[in-house]
């Protein structure tokens, strides 16, 4: 069975304008096909994605045998949503006023949905992303509703513990209306192996509101990880994302964002960490569609064993995005000879009043520093250690909630 | 007469294939202060990172006896927890580790090596800030990055905070004086002078009388061309300081 023949009914076939758009999302995807050395955006990790003709997408209902009633164990008070095995824990969730979340497919039923689904990419330039939308009916709809200002981050916790060989296909729509704020977690973590991840999220801000979006992808070293994210951005609104990934066959986290207008800024930071022969890959597009937008990016990882990091940086700034700024920093340690880093920065810039910058740099521990550390006693195996922890604590420092920062270090 | 803490035997060595460490011996007792003043380049640091085991500095010939032990077989940071300490002449910034952070790590495997329990934060705080406040060093600058930004005087006395600490048996102060004013070249020394006792020893590599005049050194080497030219008295280190190395230097 081939991700583009699966034999299953989803829920919702008789609605024509959704069997529309999942045609659409196949027909977009059986053009492209599964990226190629020749797919640009896709060249330094297609290889990566590996067999995909034992996947198959797990479309029955999801029935809880409670193994995923438990709430994460976490240092800090957060609002925890569920996904087991790839499908959506519960109908009904604990949030405080002004937020609300529901499943996808009720979001589709009642129709809040229609104003956003699919529309902030073409699925065309996406391969996973068309095959998203051919699969659409797991994932949720969350509202932020104008003004609300979350009290505690929203932690969405993805496990995966049964299945292995399934085709997890998640698509989540996130509107944060203009004035609110809101932080959200992604925890992906789980021993299933042999699972891929397909995951898509489409993030609209409106004028003034603020996100801060945090994922640690954590899981089975066995498993393949796709993350595409499509951002939308309304006035002086603000998206800082902070991505970090571990070891695992693939992990891809790929942004796209849209500035559409004046003083929208974002912000996309991230560390991996590889020690044998997985594949990072942390792909950004930041289209500056309007004057005086900003973002930035740092993105630092250790690569160690036969492991592979990519960093591929695209800043677009169109021709009227006047006084804007685009900052790009990849910084990577390579600790072994047959380990690779790949960094692809591009900038396509149509305006002349900008700032903008990129750098990438590629290197081995400091071995003064090194030396420093085992003159006072600390053993190389320790220096090391806390060589790589400083390194990436730069990274760490950026993100807003110390206490998500200090959680996330202790499970990287 | 108890067991040496330092015997260097005809020691030879190279740096990128140069030889700088030629035939040299020195032997230092416990309680004993040596002074070992020679030229720039002469390869007084060179001798200090041998003995403390940095990569790329070669031993080609000779042995060095570490209170009885094989030190020349012993990793950098073996050497380090068996008491032997380095004060920099360069100290070397590590961007990203907190000064407090760094000196638990190096005080806690000192202590893993004499297999005594690992101190908690708090009690690792109390030590600090009782030897810190000597050598007045404020809580701000422990908070700052290890030796990130800080003056050549604040890297000196952070040398001499990791020696008190750890508190070897042989502390090696490569020019600990350079950059110092008159009062920190005296917090320096009576951190120093502190620590010092009869069951340690100290090899001083100076270039100046002054620092010599708040350590007392038993006995002054002069260091030439890779190995000790003459020995002698304090002495030694005030005819120096009159008519400059050329006329020992020349005189072999
Ligand atoms: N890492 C190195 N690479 C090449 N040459 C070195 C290195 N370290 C020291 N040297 C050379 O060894 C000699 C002795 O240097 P050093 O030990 O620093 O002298 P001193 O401390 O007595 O001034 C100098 O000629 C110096 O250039
Ligand atoms: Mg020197």
């Amino acid at each position: 069975m081939s991700l583009a023949e699966q034999n299953i009914t989803l829920w919702g076939d008789d609605i024509p304008w959704l069997a529309g758009l999942r045609e659409k999302g196949l027909i977009a995807f059986n053009k492209s096909g599964l990226p190629t050395a020749k797919t640009e955006a896709w060249k330094y990790s297609f290889k990566a994605v590996g067999q995909t003709e034992n996947l198959q997408i797990d479309a029955s209902a999801h029935e809880c045998d409670g193994h995923c009633h438990h709430q994460c164990d976490l240092p800090f008070e957060a609002y925890q949503i569920h996904f087991c095995d790839g499908k959506l824990h519960g109908e009904h969730f604990d949030l405080p006023q002004g937020v609300s979340l529901k499943p996808l497919v009720e979001a589709i039923y009642d129709g809040d949905v229609k104003p956003y689904l699919n529309k902030s990419f073409d699925t065309e330039n996406f391969p996973f992303a068309a095959l998203n939308t051919a699969y659409l009916e797991q994932g949720f709809m969350l509202i932020i509703e104008r003004g609300i200002v979350v009290d505690k981050p929203i932690f969405i916790r993805y496990h995966t513990e049964h299945n292995t060989d399934t085709f997890n296909n998640i698509r989540n729509i996130i509107v944060v209306e203009s004035r609110a704020k809101a932080e959200i977690i992604e925890f992906f973590d789980g021993d299933s192996t042999g699972n891929f991840n397909n995951v898509v999220n489409e993030i609209f801000l409106a004028a003034d509101s603020s996100l801060r979006h945090y994922k640690l992808q954590s899981e089975s070293a066995l498993t393949r990880h796709i993350s595409f994210n499509s951002v939308q951005q309304k006035s002086n609104s603000s998206y800082k994302c902070f991505v970090a990934q571990k070891e695992c066959i693939l992990a891809r986290h790929e942004s796209y964002i849209k500035l559409l207008q004046e003083g929208a800024f974002a912000e996309v930071n991230g560390i991996y960490k590889l020690n044998e022969n997985g594949v990072s890959d942390i792909t950004t597009n930041i289209r500056h569609l309007a004057p005086h937008t900003t973002s930035n990016q740092l993105v630092k990882g250790v690569v160690d064993g036969h492991a592979k990091g990519v960093f591929q940086g695209q800043i677009h700034i169109a021709p009227e995005a006047q006084q804007t700024e685009g900052y790009q920093l990849h910084r990577a340690l390579l600790l072994s000879d047959s380990g690779e880093v790949d960094c692809k920065p591009e900038l396509e810039i149509f305006a002349d009043d900008v700032k903008c910058s990129h750098g990438a740099t590629c290197g081995d521990l400091d071995k003064e520093q090194l030396f420093y550390m085992q003159s006072r006693g600390i053993n190389s195996e320790d220096a090391r250690r806390i060589l790589i922890e400083a390194y990436l604590q730069e990274v760490l420092n950026k993100i807003d909630n110390i206490e998500v920062a200090e959680w996330i270090k202790a499970q990287f | 007469m108890s067991e040496p803490i330092l015997e260097i035997k005809n020691l030879s060595a190279t740096v990128a294939d140069k030889e700088i460490i030629k035939n040299l011996n020195l032997t230092i007792n416990p309680g004993e202060v040596h002074a070992l003043m020679g030229p720039n380049g002469a390869g007084k640091s060179t001798l200090s990172y041998i003995l403390t085991g940095k990569p790329g500095y070669e031993v080609t010939g000779g042995e060095v006896m570490f209170c009885g032990k094989n030190l020349l077989a012993m990793k950098p940071d073996e050497r380090a927890c068996a008491g032997l300490f380095l004060s920099m002449q360069y100290p070397v910034a590590i961007p990203g580790v907190a000064t407090n952070n760094f000196l638990k790590h190096a005080l806690n495997a000192k202590r893993k090596y004499e297999g005594l329990p690992e101190l908690d934060a708090a009690e690792f705080l109390k030590i600090l800030r009782t030897e810190a406040k000597n050598l007045n060093i404020g809580a701000d600058m422990l908070k700052r990055e290890i030796n990130v930004g800080f003056s050549g005087g604040e890297k000196k006395r952070m040398e001499i905070l990791q020696m008190s600490l750890l508190k070897p048996s042989l502390a090696i102060l490569d020019e600990a004086d350079s950059g110092l004013d008159i009062d920190a070249l005296k917090l320096v020394a009576d951190g120093v002078n502190k620590l010092h006792n009869e069951n340690n020893a100290l090899l001083i590599i100076t270039h100046h009388l002054d620092l010599l005049n708040h350590i007392q050194p038993d006995i002054v080497h002069i260091y030439a061309d890779g190995h000790i030219v003459k020995s002698g008295d304090k002495s030694l280190a005030i005819e120096l300081e009159k008519s400059g190395y050329k006329t020992f230097v020349d005189a072999e």
